[in-house]
C-alpha cells in the first residue's frame, strides 16, 4: 500500500513537471472552469425560479449536492479520462506489453498515470460551493455529519473508480473511446440533482443497477444532518461489490489479451 | 452537381455504417439530458406532467435533427494539416459536410421517428393533432434551424484557421445557449427577459422556435417574429461563411506541409 502511494506520488511529480510546460494555458482553463460552476448555479437557479423545493431539497440544499458534483467531476477529470485514450493507445500500438511487465499492478498503472492537474481547479471551486451552500444554510455540521460525510464520500469515489474502470476495460474489445467517456458522463449528469427527484422504478434502478445515488445524495444528506447508517453501510457494500467486479473483469480482459504488435 | 451530390452521399452512408456503435452511443446519450430536464419539471409542476413530456420528447428529436457536429471535426482536421486535402479538392468542402449531415440526419428520423409512433400508443400525450399548415410551418423552422446550427457551427470551424482554441469557445456558445435556446425550459417558464434577449440571438431560432411550433405554443406574433429572426440569421451566418472562407484559405499555412 505504502509503496503504491509512492508510485502515486512519483506519477504526481512527473505529471506536474509536464503541466507547468503549459503555464499560459491557465488562465484560459481557470475562467472555463469559472463558467462552467456558474451556468450549474445558474441552472438550479432557473428551476428555482419557479419552485422553492427540488425533490423535497431548499436550495442551499441543491448548492450543497451540486458543490459535491463539482468536486467529483473534477477529480475524475483530474486523474481518470486522461488516462482512458492512453489505455487505447496502448491497446492499438501493442505498447501494453510494456506495462504489464512492469512490476505495478497494471490496473493501477493504466488508470492513473497521466493526471491533467488544471480540473483541480474544479475541485477546489466544488469545494467553494459546497461552504458558500453551507454558510446560506446556516447550518454548521457536527463531527458526526462530517464523519458519516467523509466514509460516504470515500465509497463515492471507489464506486466512481470502479464503473470508469468497468467501462474503460471494454476498450479491449470496443474502439472508440470518446464515446465510452461521453458514456461516463451521460450517466454522471443523473447525479447532479437530488435523487429524491427520480420516481418509482426509475429511482430504483439509479440506486441499485447503477449506484448513482451514492455518488452525490447520500454525501450531500449525511454532510447536511440527514444522515442515516443503513444507507452509509450500503454505500460501501455497494463500493466493495463494484470494485471486486472491475477488478474481476479487468483480469478477464487481460487474460483474453493477445498482444498486437507480433 | 446533382450525380456529385449522389456520389459524396453515397460515400458517407457508407462511411456511417462504420461507426454504427459511436453514433447509437452518442444519439442515446444526448438524451439523457433533456430527459433528466425533463424529470426536473415534473417534479415542480406534477400536473403538467403530459405537456413536459411531450416538450421535453419533441425536444430530443428536434435537437437530434438539428446538431452540429462539423467544428470538432474542422478544428482537429486543419491542426493535424489534413485539411488541406480538403481545400484541393475540386468540390468546395463545405459539400462534404452538407453530405454528411443529410446522411446522419436521415438516420436519426429513420429511427426516431418511428420510436416517436410506438411511444405515442402508450404515452398518448405524445400524439400529435397539428393542421397540415402547421406541419409546414413547423418543417420549416426545422429547416432553417438545422441550417442555422450547421452555419453556426461551420462557422467556427472556419475560424480555426486563425485560433487554436475554437472547439473551446464554441462549446462555450453551446452551453449559453442551454438557456436560450429553450433546452432548459419551456420559453413560457424562463424568466421574461431572456425571453427577450433569445429573440435577437441565434439560439432560440435552431431550437426552440421549431419545438414552440410543434407544441402548439406559437401564436401568430411569435410566427412572425420567428421567422423573420431566423431568417436574418441565416443569410447574416451564409455570408459570414463565404467571406470569412476566402479569408480564411489566404490565412492558411497548413501544418505538416
Amino acid at each position: 500500500m505504502r509503496r503504491y502511494w509512492r508510485i502515486f506520488k512519483e506519477f504526481f511529480r512527473t505529471c506536474l513537471v509536464e503541466e507547468l510546460e503549459y503555464r499560459s494555458e491557465f488562465i484560459g482553463n481557470l475562467f472555463s472552469s469559472l463558467f462552467g460552476i456558474i451556468v450549474s448555479i445558474l441552472m438550479v437557479q432557473i428551476f428555482f425560479y419557479q419552485t422553492d423545493q427540488l425533490g423535497g431539497w431548499a436550495f442551499p440544499d441543491v448548492l450543497i449536492l451540486l458543490g459535491i458534483f463539482n468536486t467529483l467531476q473534477g477529480l475524475v477529470d483530474f486523474a481518470l479520462r486522461p488516462n482512458m485514450p492512453r489505455l487505447l493507445l496502448h491497446i492499438r500500438m501493442g505498447t501494453l506489453d510494456y506495462v504489464l511487465t512492469k512490476p505495478v499492478d497494471s490496473m493501477f498503472f493504466v488508470s492513473l498515470r497521466h493526471l491533467v492537474f488544471w480540473r483541480l481547479i474544479d475541485v477546489l471551486l466544488g469545494i467553494g460551493l459546497i461552504i458558500y451552500g453551507l454558510v446560506q444554510k446556516h447550518f454548521i455540521p457536527s463531527l458526526l455529519d462530517v464523519g458519516f460525510f467523509l466514509i460516504s464520500i470515500i465509497a463515492a469515489l471507489l464506486i466512481i473508480y470502479s464503473l470508469w474502470m468497468l467501462l474503460m476495460t471494454t476498450a479491449f474489445w470496443v474502439i472508440r473511446m470518446d464515446d465510452l467517456s461521453f458514456l461516463f458522463s451521460s450517466f454522471f449528469e443523473t447525479t447532479r440533482f437530488p435523487i429524491t427527484m427520480y420516481k418509482g422504478w426509475l429511482r430504483l434502478a439509479l440506486t441499485y443497477v447503477l449506484p448513482a445515488a451514492f455518488l452525490t445524495f447520500t454525501p450531500a444528506s449525511s454532510l447536511i444532518g440527514k444522515w442515516n447508517g443503513g444507507t452509509t453501510v450500503a454505500s460501501l457494500v455497494v463500493a466493495v461489490v463494484f470494485f471486486w467486479l472491475a477488478r474481476r473483469f479487468w483480469k478477464f480482459a487481460l487474460a483474453n489479451y493477445t498482444s498486437a504488435s507480433s | 452537381m446533382i450525380t456529385k451530390y449522389r456520389a459524396i452521399l453515397r460515400m458517407k452512408y457508407v462511411e456511417m455504417f462504420s461507426y454504427q456503435l459511436s453514433t447509437m452511443v452518442w444519439m442515446f446519450g444526448t438524451m439523457i439530458q433533456p430527459l433528466i430536464t425533463m424529470m426536473v419539471w415534473m417534479n415542480i409542476y406534477p400536473d403538467q406532467g403530459d405537456s413536459f413530456i411531450l416538450y421535453f420528447i419533441s425536444l430530443i428529436m428536434v435537437e437530434r435533427l438539428t446538431s452540429a457536429w462539423d467544428v470538432w471535426e474542422m478544428d482537429r482536421q486543419i491542426r493535424e494539416g489534413t485539411f488541406s486535402y480538403q481545400i484541393v479538392r475540386p468540390f468546395h468542402p463545405i459539400h462534404w459536410a452538407i453530405a454528411e449531415n443529410i446522411v446522419y440526419k436521415g438516420l436519426f428520423l429513420v429511427i426516431l421517428v418511428p420510436s416517436w409512433i410506438i411511444l405515442s400508443i402508450f404515452i398518448p400525450s405524445l400524439q400529435l393533432h397539428l393542421s397540415f399548415s402547421q406541419w409546414g410551418l413547423f418543417i420549416a423552422a426545422l429547416l432553417l434551424g438545422a441550417i442555422i446550427r450547421f452555419a453556426f457551427s461551420f462557422m467556427f470551424g472556419i475560424l480555426g484557421f486563425w485560433m487554436t482554441k475554437v472547439t473551446a469557445v464554441y462549446a462555450t456558445f453551446e452551453t449559453v445557449s442551454l438557456f436560450i435556446s429553450g433546452r432548459i425550459a419551456p420559453f413560457s417558464l424562463l424568466p421574461p427577459l431572456v425571453k427577450k434577449i433569445s429573440t435577437f440571438l441565434p439560439y432560440r431560432y435552431m431550437i426552440g422556435f421549431p419545438l414552440e411550433i410543434l407544441t402548439e405554443t406559437a401564436d401568430r406574433q411569435t410566427l412572425l417574429v420567428g421567422f423573420i429572426g431566423s431568417s436574418i440569421w441565416t443569410v447574416l451566418l451564409i455570408v459570414a461563411i463565404v467571406w470569412l472562407w476566402k479569408a480564411g484559405l489566404k490565412k492558411n499555412q497548413a501544418v505538416g506541409g
